[in-house]
């Protein structure tokens, strides 16, 4: 892996600009029909560190990432960055604050050449094309794909595909990103390789991420706190040597996986 | 001696398309009858209109069925800027005075062609390209029924059911090349230009396009109002070319044809908007011989023409849904990159997963 591009100049009057800001939600309640899927959940994430988000199917990942992300309207509760009340903002105004992320099922756009894809983050946050480019060819090649720019998204293979989210997430050095299972359905190995650049990231752009991750040994090897959901309760926050330990947590989520 | 090359392959496309209906055009006058020439006039002034459909739907993925409406907007703005003002004085005493009076330059009447439907554009998109998708395509052709009943009865400026005539006819074949030129290098530079690109991101996955800061309406809402901008324009060209104008052309029938032409070149790239139109030409024009039996033994019912458009454009939608360019623009270096398949994920709803 090349090394990481040492680019980190965030605008000042991104609330999530200074190191320490912190991203989280307070109380956070959502209801499908009535239904809880997040209940009273609470959780505050640092620039500087891999936050883990770990449950079992459908306990309620996707739906607190789309909360601090701006595509799920929270039904009670609040989401907060550096202190401000950001709950109501539109998606466009998350990634505007530098609050980035990728999708479970992927979303890239498929008829789009990888430059483009990432490319376009880039312009959608107001640059130029030509600006946008050279940043995007920049991660690309950090990431390894800079010998597929003109290759069309759809035309790549898995595991690049999941490359690619990363890389148009990370355009113009968001303050923190939100990966949905981004190495789910690769082989041991294949997620060891992305997860090198996932540990890359807090350090090479200061920036905060959230991982969602059913790989065990993966996420007690990378992440410096984990937030264990279950049925859309909070079960634990802990460092991953208390997680192991956690009788709850072990219960409810390790014992099935094993 | 690299800027160069560089301006020569982003530019081939829309130059290799003009001279492309050049030639056509060319070839066709060869044969030197009226008929010929009428044809070919009435095939650019679609140009300009596909072309104009083109920006919106091809970069949107959003069909919409009003932009005909455009057309006819631009058609009566031309037609109120050069119509003989004895006629207007006459006919048309709801126009304001200094349309009434005056006979204005054909160019200024034909900026107004593409200004109004812009400004008209505008206002409708505003509110409409906030629905997307199906809502929005239900939106446009509820705009064409009312567009079509506005200006069949609004008398006093329209002259309702009967026609505005004294139109100068300034546009015939040529005139019109130049001015399918000029919208398919204002479609080009749309789609090359930082809105194009956001423009379609937000068609490939408008969830995904929101996540890289994209605002979906701003994005749509740029090329609705080109678009109407062009498609007006064709109207203008189209109202010049007649000579006389009566709403009745600007309706179903044409919305019809104007998307199959987009259909069967392929909505995805601006080479399919201009082969599409070129393409169903031809085709029209051979059944309209047959069904004169003006080529020898064969002679078709009449109705052959709009059944054979019918019957081409679903073997396309079903053979080859990317069209007869099958998404890829005309090259003659550098590569020519094909629409890749869209990915299933694509296909999911809104809700982000
Ligand atoms: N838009 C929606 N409408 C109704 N119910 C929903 C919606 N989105 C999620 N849910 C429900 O909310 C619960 C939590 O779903 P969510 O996708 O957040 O789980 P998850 O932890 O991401 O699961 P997985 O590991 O399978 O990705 C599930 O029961 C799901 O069916
Ligand atoms: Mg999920």
């Amino acid at each position: 892996m090349q090394a990481p591009p040492a680019r980190h100049a965030p605008p000042l009057d991104r609330p999530g600009a200074s190191d320490d800001a912190e991203l989280g939600v307070e109380n956070l309640t959502v209801r499908f029909q009535g239904l809880a899927a997040i209940d009273d959940v609470s959780l505050k994430m640092q620039r500087h560190e891999i936050f883990g988000l770990i449950g079992p199917n459908g306990a309620g990942k996707t739906t607190l990432v789309n909360c601090l992300t701006g595509f799920q309207k929270p039904t009670e509760g609040r989401v907060m960055m550096a202190g401000r009340d950001i709950t109501g903002w539109a998606p466009t105004e998350f990634r505007r604050h530098g609050i980035a992320r990728t999708f479970q099922a992927g979303r890239l756009f498929p008829e789009m050449s990888v430059l483009e894809n990432a490319e376009v983050t880039g312009v959608g946050l107001g640059q130029s094309r030509r600006t946008a480019q050279a940043e995007a060819k920049e991660l690309l090649d950090w990431i390894g794909l800079g010998d597929k720019l003109d290759v069309p998204a759809s035309a790549l293979a898995y595991t690049d595909q999941r490359r690619l989210g990363i890389a148009r997430a990370m355009m113009l050095s968001p303050a923190f990103v939100l990966l949905d299972e981004p190495a789910a359905g690769m082989s041991d190995s294949e997620c060891e390789d992305l997860m090198e650049i996932v540990q890359a990231i807090p350090k090479a752009f200061i920036c905060g991420v959230l991982l969602i991750e059913h790989n065990m040994r993966v996420v007690m090897g990378i992440c410096d706190r984990i937030h264990v959901l279950d049925g859309g309760k909070t079960l634990a926050e802990d460092v991953p040597e208390a997680i192991q330990r956690h009788e709850a947590v072990m219960a409810a989520y390790l014992g099935m996986e094993a | 001696m690299d800027r160069i090359l560089s301006n020569i392959r982003t530019l081939q496309t829309p130059v290799l398309l003009i001279v492309l209906l050049a030639i056509v055009s060319g070839l066709a006058s060869l044969t030197g009858s009226d008929a010929m020439a009428t044809t070919i006039a009435e095939m650019m002034i679609r140009v300009v209109v596909v072309v104009g459909l083109y920006v919106f739907i091809g970069n949107s993925g959003i069909i919409s069925f009003g932009h005909i409406s455009f057309m006819c907007i631009g058609a009566y703005a031309a037609a109120w800027m050069t119509a003989a003002p004895t006629f207007k004085q006459i006919m048309l005493g709801g126009l304001p005075a200094w349309l009434q009076t005056e006979q204005y330059p054909f160019l200024v009447a034909m900026a107004f062609a593409a200004v109004l439907p812009a400004i008209v554009g505008l206002a409708l998109g505003g509110a409409i390209t906030r629905l997307g998708g199906i809502a929005c395509s239900i939106a446009t052709f509820a705009f064409l029924m009312i567009t079509n009943s506005v200006y069949a009865n609004w008398d006093s400026v329209t002259a309702g059911v009967s026609s505005i005539i004294g139109i100068p006819t300034l546009v015939g074949p040529w005139v019109a090349w130049v001015f399918a030129g000029v919208a398919i290098l204002a479609a080009w530079f749309y789609q090359i230009s930082r809105h194009g690109l956001m423009l379609r991101a937000t068609r490939d996955d408008p969830v995904a396009a929101q996540a890289s800061g994209i605002n979906l309406v701003k994005a749509r809402l740029g090329a609705f109002v080109l678009s109407a901008a062009l498609v007006g324009l064709g109207g203008g060209l189209y109202a010049q070319f007649l000579g006389i104008l009566t709403v009745d052309p600007f309706y179903l029938g044409l919305t019809f044809i104007t998307l199959a032409m987009l259909v069967v070149g392929g909505m995805s790239s601006l080479t399919g908007a201009v082969i599409g139109v070129i393409g169903v030409t031809i085709i029209v024009e051979l059944l309209r011989m047959f069904e004169r039996g003006s080529m020898g033994p064969i002679t078709l019912p009449p109705g052959s023409q709009e059944l054979g458009l019918g019957i081409l454009m679903a073997l396309i939608l079903v053979l080859r849904p990317t069209g007869l360019s099958g998404g890829r623009e005309l090259k003659l270096f550098g590569r020519s990159r094909p629409a890749a398949p869209a990915a299933p994920e694509a296909a999911q709803a809104a809700p982000a997963e």
